[in-house]
């Protein structure tokens, strides 16, 4: 219950205030994102599992973010930012489909 | 297939487990604060990206429009500033004229200038003369029986040769410098290409130039070329032509004339 307030509230206010992107993060908010999604998967994987913890959630969302921009980040400085981007969407999106699929399996039984 | 499946074997953190494990297995925790904190960040962040997303398709949807609306704007500053180039060079001959009227030396100079003007093509010049209409031979089918640069050379070289005053080959005036070349399929003049037939119209003495250049080695070339293999070759004197300016004309060299710059 609190968790999707909170999910509405973040929505709610980012729609109302519109928070300009500095051009220079432009680039790894698509990632974060995707990390954010990542975490957020994770944590309701291990709610439904039982063993979740509001500390780790916290940390691995903030640290999951972190790490993907960085890792792009550094990417871009190398010259390889488009393929470093791939690589840490297909990691993270091969855990999200992992974890929605442990997921369905807790709600559906099957 | 190991990474992979290491991946899908790790896709929820161990943290949970083990600090469940630690925290035993009794009481399970909920989201509070702190959670809802970072859900709610996790929310701004989702909105925030949809609102740049949809943003830039916008903009790049917007900016073909401004950049067509770019180009057309451009294209009437230029024409504007063409215009008053035209503007500008007009006034120009107009003050010249009017500078060189006032005085009789101004006078003498301008009938000079008027003079050279028609014989280098950098002025346009009405009068009577000839019109020399060449073409490739009807259905031709050998080189030989095409128009080529250098007969349209040898051509207009006779007419110079015949005392013609001013040419110009389709409309383009030729000067000294004009080059009569062939740049693949089609003969240019100054670097713009024609297209066949070729009238040539000269500036000159009507009643002697024709006679005169059959005379010069250019007009017996051009016989040959019309009796040999067939090439159009039409001569008719014309009372009135109009050849316009040369377009590409520049000042190389140009010098003050020292008995004026000692007399200032």
């Amino acid at each position: 219950m609190i968790a999707a307030l909170g999910l509405l509230a973040g929505i709610l206010l980012g729609l109302f205030f519109r928070p300009a992107v500095p051009t220079g993060l432009e680039p790894y908010l698509p990632i974060a994102v995707v990390a954010a999604l990542d975490a957020v998967f994770g944590a309701l994987r291990a709610f439904l599992d039982g063993i979740f913890d509001d500390k780790v959630f916290v940390i691995s969302f903030i640290s999951n973010v972190l790490i993907a921009a960085l890792i792009v980040y550094l990417g871009d400085k190398l010259g390889v930012g488009g393929q470093l981007s791939t690589g840490v969407i297909v990691v993270l999106g091969i855990r999200i489909f992992s974890n929605a699929a442990a997921i369905r399996r807790h709600i559906f039984h099957a | 297939m190991g990474l992979l499946n290491y991946i899908t074997a790790t896709s929820l953190d161990q943290d949970y487990a083990d600090v469940a494990k630690s925290r035993g297995e009794e009481r399970k925790d909920k989201p509070r604060l702190p959670g809802m904190i970072v859900l709610g960040l996790f929310g701004a962040l989702l909105a925030v990206a949809a609102i740049q997303t949809a943003s830039n398709q916008s903009v790049s949807a917007s900016s073909h429009d401004s950049l067509v609306k770019q180009i057309n704007e451009r294209k009437t500053d230029l024409g504007e500033q063409r215009a008053r180039i035209n503007r500008l060079s007009r006034a120009v001959t107009a003050q010249q004229q009017d500078f060189l009227t006032a005085t009789s030396a101004g006078r003498g100079l301008q009938s000079r200038l008027s003079d050279l003007g028609a014989l280098t093509g950098a002025e346009a010049v009405t009068g009577p003369g000839v019109r020399v209409v060449v073409d490739d031979a009807p259905n031709a089918s050998s080189e030989k029986q095409q128009v080529h640069d250098v007969d349209l050379q040898k051509l207009v070289n006779g007419l110079w040769q015949s005392g013609a005053e001013a040419i110009s080959i389709n409309g383009q005036r030729l000067t000294s410098l004009s080059a009569i070349r062939e740049a693949g399929q089609a003969i240019t003049v100054d670097y713009r290409s024609l297209s066949p037939p070729y009238e040539v119209s000269v500036v000159g003495n009507p009643n002697d130039l024709a006679t005169r250049f059959i005379a010069t080695q250019g007009g017996q070339t051009w016989l040959d070329l019309h009796q040999l293999f067939g090439l159009k070759f039409d001569i008719n004197s014309e009372d009135s032509m109009k050849l316009p300016a040369a377009s590409r004309l520049h000042l190389r060299y140009a010098h003050l004339e020292q008995t004026r710059q000692t007399a200032r």
